[in-house]
């Protein structure tokens, strides 16, 4: 696709043509108490027409995540009893998002391989809410603290999986289109090419990014390349779980995980007492009672099984299963810690190899 | 667009107490479904919830289902005391996949189950009865508390009229009404009383998880192979559809790729048994 230049100015009218295509979701960087980090002041909200002349597209993915798009915290799926199954009509309306980053579609991808994906069973619900939205993503300008998307394999820049990527530049910004909606909207604008030159400072500045993160994370690159190996060989083994032993199973981590899906069904009556309606809400492995049945036996009680069970997961199961490591790197899990552990000293402290009985 | 997470209606025609704890519900369904042998059903209870069931009745096309319950949980208990003839429930699936009868044929199939874990095995034992020519012998191996615990008892006869069928139970301890085998299962499978061709045969095992582990190590004991034994995995299951990722045992979904597992797959994994 090609690339066009839109001056500095000119964002605002982005926005209005955004808002035409639908409900305008952003990530906006707030003017908050300087002893906040500054990833906790980047945040997603409905777009604010307060802040439409001074917005700037944030340099860093926002504090929270996307997937409340796809899949919200609880929704219904059910109501029963019906004669027949519930139709799940396909929203007209759409909704754009703005300001995602690379680790954010990363994110979306996987989802998809779960819910929309799975020739067998495709969630209607997820589909439906997938085709409704528009995405519209920009490059890592800066990095955060608990950043590792370089050693998974992502990029701070999107190049794939977005209806309009927008990259800053110095004297304004690159859009680049991904799907014939963003080709429309670019259409729209009725902008010039992007210049060599512009492109040019386009891939120094992401170059710049990434150097970042593979410096901040380079003490790290030996355990994630080794990660192939807990695929090919099996599993962890039962040595050097230390970093996760902070933990207390409050959750934290999955619930802003961008990628973790964890749901449970849950009916109740409506008030009359006369129609059962089902919930699907988010659930998260690192509960006690995620897994416990029904007379009490619990496969996983003790707080370390539901914690290797989380990395297992993400990067043995989910690999064995879709072909890629479910996690993004976008270090959510790190800021939001209660037992301040960081994912990236956790895996380059386990042991690799088949579990030996 | 089908909705995965939507029950299908069924009408509950009878309630059987098989024991003071179990009941076995029979369902007329809305639509007739096909299920396999092993598939188990997500069984609503409305306002309540769902829980997973194999089915203990005949697998095959079916407008009719029977599904045999424990009371021990909220779903259960639900079951047990509030279900009536007529009322409506709902039911998801068939899930998972199945035992594959494929690989049985012609072999010796043992069954061992315990407790409230000969329900699902039922269902199996009908399905081979149905092609009892294809096995070389079927032999059952059943344990439960006392004897009042034993389910389907008043089927005991006809199971073993048919052709090279055996029926072994056990109760776990003595009791007034009981003159037969005292002991836990396992002691139905000792070397000296196991009566099976062990290299020409498959084992197929549901019951609590402490029972599982004790049977396979002592299957294991007299000579079984891990690729011989079949453990019928119940966990915590939600969606049935391999999504919700609770019933996990290594890169197995239970429900999707079981519930009944090939010990040999799971064996190096952890949480296999509690």
């Amino acid at each position: 696709m090609d690339i066009y230049f839109l001056p500095k100015d000119e964002l605002t009218e982005l926005i209005e043509i955004l808002r035409e295509t639908g409900k305008v979701f952003w990530t906006r960087e707030r003017d908050l108490p300087s002893n906040l980090e500054n990833i906790r002041t980047i945040r997603i909200e409905e777009l604010d027409e307060e802040y439409i002349m001074d917005y700037r597209v944030p340099g860093l993915r926002a504090y929270d995540i996307f997937k409340s798009f796809l899949l919200p915290l609880n929704f219904k799926v059910a109501e029963y009893p019906d004669k027949k199954w519930i139709d799940v009509e396909l929203n007209a309306k759409k909704t754009v998002l703005l300001g995602l980053k690379s680790c954010d579609l990363v994110a979306f991808s996987m989802l998809d391989a779960v819910f929309l994906e799975d020739p067998e069973f495709m969630d209607p619900f997820y589909k439906k809410n997938r085709e409704s939205i528009v995405i519209v993503s920009s490059d890592c300008s800066r990095i955060g603290d608990s950043c590792f998307c370089n050693l998974l394999g992502n990029t701070p820049y999107a190049t794939s999986g977005f209806d309009l990527n927008i990259s800053e530049v110095s004297d304004g910004y690159l859009l680049e289109s991904g799907s014939p909606l963003g080709e429309e909207i670019l259409e729209e604008l009725s902008l010039p090419g992007a210049r060599k030159k512009g492109i040019e400072e386009r891939d120094k500045r992401r170059e710049k990014v990434l150097k970042d993160l593979e410096k901040q994370n380079s003490k790290f690159l030996k355990a994630f390349s080794d990660l192939s190996k807990l695929v090919s060989e099996g599993y962890y083994r039962d040595e050097g779980w230390e970093p996760g032993s902070t933990c207390v199973s409050c959750g934290a981590c999955t619930n802003v995980c961008p990628v973790c899906y964890c749901f449970t069904l849950f009916d109740r009556f409506d008030k009359k007492g006369e129609k059962s309606k089902r919930f699907m809400v988010w659930d998260s492995c690192q509960y006690k009672g995620f897994s416990q049945m029904a007379g009490g036996m619990n496969p996983r009680f003790p707080m370390m099984e539901r914690f290797k069970n989380r990395y297992y997961h993400k990067f043995f199961r989910f690999y064995e299963r879709y072909g890629k490591y479910k996690c993004t790197g976008c270090g959510r899990c790190i800021d939001n810690c209660l037992g301040d552990i960081d994912m990236r000293e956790v895996l380059a402290s386990v042991k690799i190899g088949k579990v030996v009985k | 667009m089908d909705n995965i997470y939507y029950p299908r209606g069924t009408v509950v025609t009878d309630i059987k107490e098989d024991t003071p704890t179990i009941k076995t519900f029979h369902f007329e369904l809305d639509e007739p479904l096909t299920y396999k042998a092993g598939q188990f059903m997500q069984l609503t209870v409305p306002g309540i919830g769902e829980a997973p069931f194999t089915p203990s009745s005949c697998p095959g096309e079916v407008r009719e289902m029977e599904i045999t319950v424990l009371q021990t949980g909220r779903v259960t208990d639900a079951l047990h005391n509030e279900i009536k003839v007529g009322d409506r429930l709902g039911l998801r699936g068939p899930f998972g996949k199945g035992y594959p009868m494929e690989r049985f044929a012609g072999k010796e199939i043992l069954i061992v189950g315990g407790g409230v874990g000969l329900a699902p095995l039922r269902s199996l034992i009908y399905a081979l009865f149905d092609r009892i020519d294809d096995f070389k012998k079927i032999s059952i191996c059943y344990g439960a508390k006392t004897p009042h615990d034993l389910c389907f008892r008043d089927e005991f006869d006809e199971w073993t009229k048919k052709p090279n069928t055996s029926l072994n139970l056990t109760i776990d301890n003595p009791h007034p009404d009981w003159d037969g085998t005292v002991g836990l299962v396992t002691c139905l499978l000792e070397k000296e009383r196991i009566d099976v061709d062990i290299k020409n045969s498959y084992v197929v095992s549901c019951g609590p998880e402490v029972m599982l582990k004790f049977v396979t190590l002592k299957l294991m004991d007299v000579g079984f192979k891990a690729n011989q034994i079949y453990l019928s995995m119940n966990r915590r299951m939600s969606c049935g559809i391999g999504k919700c990722a609770r019933c996990n045992i290594g890169p197995y979904y239970l429900c999707k790729d079981g519930p009944d597992m090939c010990y040999e797959d799971i064996k190096d994994y952890p949480n296999v048994f509690e």
